[in-house]
């Protein structure tokens, strides 16, 4: 049996294999099985919808171009948004892995080395059950920093400078140039550059603590908290880019 | 290769005892030096193991893998011995002269020379 | 001993067909030659990739030369370019040598080496195009995927019958490169279709952690042991140390290596008890990678010179030291307290360079070395070439590795300390540049080999006898 041909082909080689698949995928998949997977359109909160009408308004004329204009009616108008939204996010996040982000920045916030004061609530099961997550965008190196909980962030504005230049706004960063999702210059996002910055303002955006600042505590919350989060509070928005 | 009798010869533990001596002591330094510091590791994990089992309500849950693999290897030891039982590791090491063999003949109907 | 050799003489001598008749030379030469191509191109985007981190890109803001998408191009080049063209040549030198027979069908040779080539050239210009799936290592666009599958179909299909007709026991590398084809067929299929129209999220990380694992374990690593455990008898001229020690370092790989794949998203929300087996299981293996390596070196016992007078075998036992590094390196960083500090920092880099380059290029290289001449049917043109080769290739990757892990150490510690990101990637650029100082050692010991090689391919075949690099080295 050990030394036979037979024996190596049904043991080792389709065995083995399948005790490994069944307990290291199967058993996760069934796990989480109960958790519904959601479609792109469900994925569509009022934080991201804010975010891609603030790119209708900020670039006109890019976004008439790229998904054309709004019909009239009211029903009509949201549902139109949601489908270009969706359209958007879609096809950012071809983008984000055609063009290899997530080779530099992952998207899990982790338990441990104080990754929660950096990024935000640490990564569930629940948040990866979507369309969008196939396959999971977990990453494996984090060369920039993790973008698990980067919606809202950031405006719209600086994503467009900083994905045309990254060196203009963070000083001495690696990453590389993407003038390709611009007709020019950075006030001129095309249909690539729409969708990716809708893609990066969609991570997190679903999340309580949108968006998320380092640091930062929402005062309305904390009505009996001590006062010296309130320091931190004022520099919030001159450390978020930090 | 014409001579396979010298090429079997080699592995021969043909060693003075002098050197013998000493390959045993490299093997002595050599499992104290990994001995040791597993011994430790592995005393020191298992005792964690017992405390996480008897402190947590779900502390058992840990267990679980540590089970399935006693039972897996349990499972695989004594498909061993049957295997050994039933004679299946009699010859074992004869493929290792054959392949040997055969190579020496393709390199001779090639006039393969090693210079 | 010497009965089980008499037995072992009296059942082999059947009728055997030069070698000419079993192996296919032109066609060993030609999938060399492809892998060698392939290589040169995925050390040319892996450069790409470090002069960007560098802030030194040549080709910036083009879109064709996004180093995004060349770091794909990187190591999907690396994986089905070079080592499988590479070993896909090995294969079809030593299996029908080994066996006596030859491959199913020489055609059919042909038709894989021409499918695989396409497969190859889609991969890269999809990924250049930016249709890459976003599965690490397995980035051929989906499109590409089922012709991949059909090719490693084809594969096992030609090599399986020259095995199946062999009698007797089997040598230790037919058991492993047996069990790969089954295995890297399985892998491909579960990697490149599970998590992309199956489970989605956490599921699908878990699946795509036992692909990149087993494409290095079940694809990558029977098929290079395969050809240690044949090409170190040969060369060293004596059987293996024990051959019974080899199975069990074969079953203890078939075993506990595809229970790992989870140990690449430690402390991600896959549930923490799987995350304790892949640990455990992880560490089982390094005891078992213990064994194969006990087994070489106690073959090598007695003829330790040849380490320095046979430069294939140097090539061979270089790599098997540097594996070692690599598997020991692998307990430590597969526990939760390792994986604290240097999860998705440079030190994961470090490894899998330490692994791909260190031990599988190598040994393709020492297979090279040794089989060209036999191949062209002449000496190496420049044997202090091969030399310059192998110090560059060796210094440049310990130079890499050793520079990595630092820097993910202290990238880590960096990170959990709350320094401001920008701190991170500051104290990263001197690293960052022996980094790509190492990258252009390892590169230009490539460039000395190919100069050498293409020299050696135009000067005059000798007439007599093949010149042979393992001793001619001393000369």
């Amino acid at each position: 049996m050990f030394e036979s041909k037979a024996g190596i082909l049904y043991i080792a080689g389709i065995g083995f294999f399948v005790l490994a698949f069944v307990s290291n995928a199967l058993v996760p998949a069934l796990m989480y099985n109960d958790l519904p997977e959601q479609t792109v359109e469900e994925l569509i909160n009022s934080n991201l919808r804010y975010q891609f009408e603030d790119l209708a308004r900020r670039y006109p004329d890019s976004f008439k171009e790229a998904y054309g204009e709004s019909p009239g009616g009211e029903a009509e108008h949201d549902a139109w948004w949601n489908e270009k939204c969706a359209e958007a996010l879609r096809y950012g996040r071809k983008l984000y892995v055609g063009e290899g982000c997530w080779h530099c920045h992952s998207q899990f916030v982790r338990p441990v080395s104080n990754e929660e004061q950096r990024w935000g609530p640490v990564s569930r099961s629940a948040e990866y059950q979507n369309e969008l997550q196939r396959p999971v965008m977990f990453g494996t190196r984090r060369v920039g920093p993790d973008l698990s909980r980067e919606g809202g962030r950031r405006s719209n504005d600086w994503h467009t400078v900083h994905f045309f230049r990254p060196l203009d706004l963070s000083e001495g960063s690696p990453m590389p140039e993407y003038p390709w999702f611009f007709d020019g210059s950075p006030d001129k996002p095309n249909a690539r550059g729409l969708a990716i910055i809708t893609y990066v303002q969609w991570l997190g955006s679903w999340q309580e603590s949108y968006p998320y600042y380092e640091d930062y505590v929402p005062s309305r919350e904390r009505p009996e908290e001590e006062e010296d989060a309130e320091a931190d509070n004022e520099d919030a928005a001159a450390e978020d880019d930090a | 290769m014409s001579g396979n009798t010298e090429t079997t010869q080699s592995t021969d533990p043909q060693q003075t005892p002098r050197r013998r001596g000493v390959a045993w002591i490299i093997t002595i330094v050599f499992a104290v030096l990994i001995l040791i510091p597993s011994m430790l590791g592995f005393v020191m994990k298992f005792m964690e193991l017992i405390h996480l089992t008897q402190g947590e309500t779900d502390g058992g849950f840990a267990i679980t893998p540590v089970v399935n693999y006693l039972l897996a290897s349990a499972g695989f030891f004594f498909m061993l011995l049957w295997a050994g039982a039933n004679g299946m590791f009699n010859d074992l090491e004869k493929p290792k002269y054959f392949m040997l063999e055969n190579e020496s003949r393709l390199d001779e109907l090639d006039n393969y020379v090693e210079r | 001993m010497s009965e089980a050799l008499n037995e072992a003489v009296t059942t082999s001598h059947e009728e055997v067909k030069s070698s000419e008749e079993l192996v296919d030379q032109t066609l060993v030469k030609l999938y060399f030659c492809t892998a060698l191509t392939f290589l040169t191109v995925a050390m040319l985007a892996g450069l790409l990739m470090a002069f960007q981190l560098i802030r030194h890109n040549p080709l910036r803001g083009i879109e064709l030369f996004s180093p995004g998408r060349w770091r794909m191009v990187h190591t999907n080049a690396i994986a089905y370019g070079f080592l499988a063209n590479g070993f896909i040549g090995a294969l079809h030198w030593i299996v029908p040598r080994l066996t006596l027979q030859p491959v199913f069908s020489k055609k059919l040779s042909w038709l894989i080496y021409a499918a695989w080539q396409g497969v190859v050239g889609a991969t890269a210009v999809g990924i250049l195009l930016g249709e890459a799936q976003g599965l690490e290592w397995g980035e051929t666009p989906v499109w590409v995927d089922p012709f991949a599958q059909l090719g490693l179909g084809l594969l096992a299909l030609n090599f399986m019958p020259p095995i199946a007709r062999m009698k007797g026991p089997i040598y230790v590398t037919l058991w492993y490169f047996m069990a790969m084809f089954v295995w890297t067929f399985l892998t491909y299929a579960m990697g490149n279709f599970v998590p992309e129209y199956f489970v989605t999220g956490t599921s699908a990380g878990a699946v795509g952690g036992l692909f990149i694992h087993d494409l290095v374990g079940l694809f990558v690593t029977p098929l290079g042991w395969g050809m240690m455990y044949y090409f170190v008898p040969i060369l060293l001229k004596k059987p293996i140390w024990s051959h019974g020690l080899s199975l069990v370092g074969f079953w203890g790989l078939a075993f506990f290596y595809p229970l790992q794949g989870i140990h690449h998203f430690l402390y991600t929300p896959i549930p923490m008890f799987l995350q304790y087996g892949a640990v455990v299981s992880t560490i089982a293996v390094e005891l078992v990678v213990t064994t194969v390596i006990v087994n070489f070196f106690g073959t090598l016992w007695g003829s330790g010179s040849a380490v320095k007078t046979n430069l294939p075998i140097r090539w061979f036992y270089t790599g098997m030291i540097f594996y070692f590094l690599t598997c020991l390196q692998c307990a430590f960083q597969v526990t939760l307290t390792f994986q604290k500090i240097i999860h998705f920092t440079d030190w994961v880099v470090g490894h899998a360079h330490m692994v791909m380059f260190g031990v599988f290029t190598m040994w393709i290289m020492g297979m090279m070395t040794y089989l060209f001449p036999r191949l062209l049917n002449r000496g190496w043109y420049s044997l202090k070439a091969c030399e310059w080769h192998y110090w560059l290739s060796t210094i440049g990757i310990a130079v890499m590795s050793a520079d990595l892990f630092l820097l993910g150490l202290f990238q880590g510690w960096s990170w959990a300390a709350l320094e401001p990101w920008d701190a991170s990637v500051e104290i990263s650029y001197p690293f960052w540049i022996l980094r790509t100082i190492a990258g252009l050692s390892m590169f230009a010991g490539l460039l000395v080999f190919l100069w050498n090689l293409l020299k050696t391919w135009t000067s005059v075949p000798e007439q007599t006898a093949v010149a042979d690099v393992s001793n001619a080295a001393t000369a």
